[in-house]
Formats: structure tokens, sequence, C-alpha cells
């Protein structure tokens, strides 16, 4: 077999592996291993490499800051900023039609902001929103697939950890990423809130609204969530300034999250176990996938087939936008069964690339911030799709009657709403890049 | 006898993770002091950041993520696609499960034995850090706790699943809970 079959039937065995329910860093690990011992015929170079190997990999300092960001999601969840954000945005939103499912979700995006994972703000809004969302009478298939949904604004709105994993392996610059996210971040919760409205006024449900709030109410909700300002504003003002590295920012900001989680009484001794433990297992997680992709991506390299592929895609002509569609439309399928990050960890290194050698128009740093973004909203998307769709699980094991069909159903017009927006950040690149573009005229 | 290899790798794995957790913190106030420190530098009065602290925070960043590895190990935390679970059946999945303890086992024995090895070198070569000029074998030392009880949790995690297998009676998993 030559290198380049080997390459190619490496991946059918990698996706029968994960669907054995093999843990998918061990899949990427084993095919990584056998594959590269296939193609140098010794077992020698893969030992002597794990000689550093794992040390190298976990002492990363770019890497660090995804430990970091984990711990300071778990400090959010922890500190009673969840209720305090849902309050503020339900006396501004409450009293319109559907007010409290977009209360949620504005709840949500602001949570995003101090929490750079998808689960953990869909479980932490779940069980501030849930209970109201119950309480005014929505439906369940609505109030579960508006918090799921809901919950992707972790990622979509910085810090986000699958941000820091593009940026790492595309060797984009973080700052500008996060910055680039803001806009294509708050678009997605306007669609949210958009779907939610047209669904209430469709469906004539019987769900109540909430009484009118004063302003001074109003304001007075509004200045409680000042923490959250404050430490998204620390944490992303202080890498894009120059204040800080963005590992310090992360270090910031879990220790001001911390702080606030401690100051607000709801954290005690079996909290914080409870949020260290939670940060290890995520942790120790994700680094094993980072491991077994870079040993999977290490045997690919031995096969050539990335600068092959590259060749391949060059001589076909291919109009680019066709290749960006074909791309976009992977990560959306393989999106609905694999977890995301170890799909933007195995993929990003042999097809960013080769995206890079197409012409778009645009210059190549602008072009590795758009397509980060893209590749973000497709892959987000795959928390809320069905089968496999993390956000849904979560949200629907908090509400224990709701069946699950419900809750599949009731995040299609969430789907919808993000595939809409994949198609607009697509087409119109200054969406995404026009913050950049304006702070770097500053600089 | 089972109950005991359970509640020794239950708590092993919960003190190392909550040791790597400490290292974390401490990596966290050490760079908030060494950033307070650096903004005193313009004054000129002696007061700076901490010397090699980049050195320091990845030898703790490592160490830390070993040690947070046994926990994750012995919580099943590790990503995985449950699509055709239910396809399957009990036996099936049971010894899928037996397999894939097997081989997370020898890649924790494997990696273990080489991280021991790439120390033995570093403390050869009398490698050190750039700035901080720590000798680099420390760093592979204080992560090998962390290894080592990442393969005793993995030996244990072979026995859980050997154990659901053989007497599918029994619990499958009796998650110690905290």
């Amino acid at each position: 077999m030559s290198n380049i079959e080997l390459a190619l039937w490496s991946f059918p065995v990698l996706i029968a592996l994960v669907l054995l329910r093999a843990p998918i860093a061990l899949a990427m690990i084993a095919v990584g291993v056998g594959g590269s011992y296939l193609v140098t015929g010794t077992p020698l170079m893969v030992l002597n490499q794990l000689k550093t190997l794992t040390f190298g990999t976990f002492s990363n300092y770019s890497f660090s800051i995804i430990p970091l960001f984990l711990l300071m999601g778990q400090f959010a969840t922890m500190s009673g900023m969840s209720a305090s954000l849902f309050r503020a945005a339900a006396s501004f939103l409450g009293h319109r039609r559907g007010g409290v499912a977009m209360s949620a979700v504005a709840a949500c995006a602001g949570f995003g902001a101090i929490c750079g994972s998808s689960l953990a703000t869909a479980a932490t809004m779940g069980q501030v929103a849930l209970p109201e969302l119950r309480r005014y009478g929505y439906p369940g298939s609505l109030a579960t697939g508006a918090l799921a949904a809901g919950g992707t604004l972790g990622i979509l709105i910085p810090p986000s950890v699958i941000l820091v994993i593009y940026a790492i392996l595309a060797e984009q610059n973080i700052e500008k990423l996060f910055v680039a996210a803001l806009l294509p971040g708050v678009l997605a919760a306007l669609g949210y809130m958009l779907a939610i409205s047209i669904w209430m006024r469709r469906s004539q449900s019987d769900a109540t609204v909430r009484d009118r709030v004063g302003w001074n109410q109003r304001m007075a909700d509004l200045t409680k969530v000042w923490p959250v300002l404050a430490i998204f504003a620390l944490v992303v003002g202080g890498i894009y300034s120059g204040l800080f590295t963005p590992t310090e920012a992360a270090a910031v900001g879990a220790a001001a999250t911390g702080i606030v989680a401690l100051v607000s009484g709801q954290m005690g001794w079996p909290e914080f176990k409870k949020a260290i433990l939670a940060t290890a297992s995520a942790t120790a997680m994700i680094y094993m996938i980072i491991l077994g992709a870079g040993m999977y991506n290490n045997f690919l390299a031995l096969t050539q087939l990335p600068q092959l592929a590259g060749v391949w895609v060059g001589d076909q002509g291919f109009s680019p936008w066709f290749v960006l569609i074909v791309v976009l439309a992977m990560y959306l399928v393989f999106g609905c069964i694999m977890d995301s990050l170890s799909m933007v960890l195995l993929t990003v290194p042999i097809i960013f690339p080769i995206m890079l050698t197409l012409d778009f128009g645009m210059s190549a740093s602008d072009f590795g911030l758009w397509f980060g973004i893209l590749v973000l909203i497709v892959v987000e998307v795959g928390l809320i799709t069905p089968p496999v769709g993390m956000n849904l699980f979560v949200i629907n094991s908090m509400a224990k009657d709701i069946p699950i069909g419900q809750t599949y159903r009731g995040a299609l017009p969430f789907v919808l709403t993000d595939l809409v927006r994949v198609m607009l950040l697509a087409a119109f690149p200054p969406i995404t890049l026009a913050l950049v573009w304006l702070i770097d005229s500053f600089a | 006898m089972y109950r005991a290899f359970e509640r020794t790798a239950d708590a092993l794995a919960v003190t190392l993770a909550l040791l790597g957790g400490v290292i974390l913190i401490g990596i966290i106030v050490l760079t908030c002091i060494s950033i307070v420190g650096r903004a005193f530098v313009p004054l000129d009065i002696g007061i700076g950041p901490i010397r090699g602290i980049y050195d320091m925070s990845e030898i703790g960043f490592a160490v830390a993520v070993f040690a947070f590895l046994p926990y994750s190990q012995m919580q099943q935390a590790h990503a995985r696609v449950d699509l055709l679970k239910p396809a399957f059946g009990t036996l099936a999945n049971r010894s899928l499960e037996l397999v894939f303890n097997l081989g997370m086992l020898l890649i924790a024995a494997i990696g273990t034995w080489r991280l021991y090895l790439g120390m033995v070198d570093k403390m050869r070569f009398g490698e050190t850090t750039l700035i901080a000029q720590i000798p680099v074998w420390y760093g592979f030392a204080a992560c090998l706790p962390g290894a080592l009880g990442f393969v005793f949790v993995a030996a244990f995690c072979v026995s859980r699943s050997t154990r659901a297998l053989t007497a599918p009676r029994e619990k499958a998993h009796s998650h110690v809970q905290h």
C-alpha cells in the first residue's frame, strides 16, 4: 500500500473507531501511531517523539489559555451572575411577546462574555431560565430549543475556547479573532430573538408576558451586571491594548471571576472543589484530544497527503467559493455526529493551508480571521443539531418531562437562523472584519 | 478487594486533580503579581515582573495537566460519539468499553515510560529553561506523579469494565459521589 493510500484509508478507520464509541483521543492516537509505524516501518520514531511530546504539548504556553478560561467559566457559573444577567434582560424584554425566552437568549450572550464554553453556558442559564420559562407557560420545545441555541453563544462570543485552538493551529492573531467574533456573536443573539418572535406570532401560544418594568428598575437591574462588563473589558480590552498576553489575560479573568464568585457568597469550599474538578476533567479531555490530533496530523504529514491535496485542489481549478461551500457543508454534516473540538483540531491543520492558497480577494490575515469565524459558527451549529447535539442533551436532561424529540424540533428554527447567518457572513466578509479594521485604523 | 481498588483509585484521582488545581491557582496568583510588578517598571523603584514567570508557568501547566489526567479517566470524561450505542446491545458495548479501557491503559503506561526516559535524557544533557535557568528535568519529574496516577486509575478502569462485563447484574458504574 502506498503512503497516500494509507493516509486515505486512515479516515474511514478513524471514523469507524469513533462510531464504535472509542474515546476520540484514543482513536486518533491509535490511528496516528499505527499509520506512522506503517509508513516508517519502525516504532522507534514515535517512541522517541513521545519522550518529549507529552511534556512539550502540556507545557505549551499558548494552549495554557484553555485551562484558565475553563476555570474562569466554572467560577462564572458559581458567581450568581447568570441570575443577575437574566433579571436585567427580563426587565428590558420581559413584557414583549416571547420576551422571557428572548431574555434567556440575551442573558446567554452576556454570560458568553465571561464564559468560553457552550455547555457551561447552556447548563448555567438553563438552571436560571428554565423554571421562569415554564412559569410563564412557554412550550417545552421552544424553552429547551432557545436555551440550547443560546448556549452556543458561549463559544461564539469571546472569550472562546475553540477560537483559541483555531488561532494556534492556523497561526492567527487571537486578539483580532476575539474582536472579529463580536459582531457575528451579536448577530447570532439577534437572530435567535427574531426566531422566537416569529415562532410566538405563528403558534398562538398561550405563554404570558411579564409586567412592564419602569426605567428606574431597569437601570437598577442593569447596574447589577457591572462585574460581567468589567471582566469582559479587562480580558478582551487588556489583550487588545497589549497590556497582557492572552494567557495573562485569561489568568486575570479567572482571578477576577473567582473573586466575584467568592464575594457573592455563592462559592464555598464544596463549590470551589466542584469548579476545580470540572476544570480538571475538561482540561484533561481537551489536552488528550490535542495530543491525539497532533499525532494523527504527524502521520498525515509523513504521507504528504496535505501537500498533495493542496496541489490537487489547485489543479482542479475550482472556484474558491465552491471550495468554501464544500468545506463549510462538510463541517455541518460531520458536526451532527462529531465533537466540535476534535473536528477543529483534526481538520484545520489540513484544510487551512489549502484554503489559504485560494483567492478570495482579501489579504491573508483578513482571510484567516474571516474563515475562522465561519468555521466557529458551523461547528457550533453541531451542538444543536440532532442526533448528537451536546447542548440539546444538556438542556433536555434538566427538563426530564420534555421528550428529546420536542427539543430537537424546538432547536430547528435556531439552526435555520444559524444557516442564514453563515451565508450572510460568507457573502459579506466586512461584517466580520469591519470592527478589526476600525480598531486597527486607530493603532 | 475491588472496593478497596475503587476507593484508592478514586481518592488518588481526586487528590491529584485538586493538587493540579492548586498549581493552576498558584500560576494565576503569580501571574497577577507579575503583571502588577511590571506596571511599576516605569517608576524605576526596583519593583518589576517576576523573573522567569513564563518558564515557571509552563512547567506548572504541564504538571497540572498531568495531575488532571487520572480524574478525567476515572470519570470517563473523554469525548466520544454515542450515536450507535443503542444499536449495539449491552454485551457489545461492555466488550468495546473493556477494549478501549485497555487501550487507554496502554497509552498511559507507554506515555509514562517515555516521560521517564525523557527526564533521564534532560538530566544527562543538563538542559535548563531559557530565563529562570530551571533544570528541565525538574519539570518532567514533577509530572511523573500525575502520569503514574493515570496508569493506576487506567488499570482500575480496566478492572471496572471487566467486572461490568463478567458480572452484569451489578451496577456497571458506581461512581463515587463528590
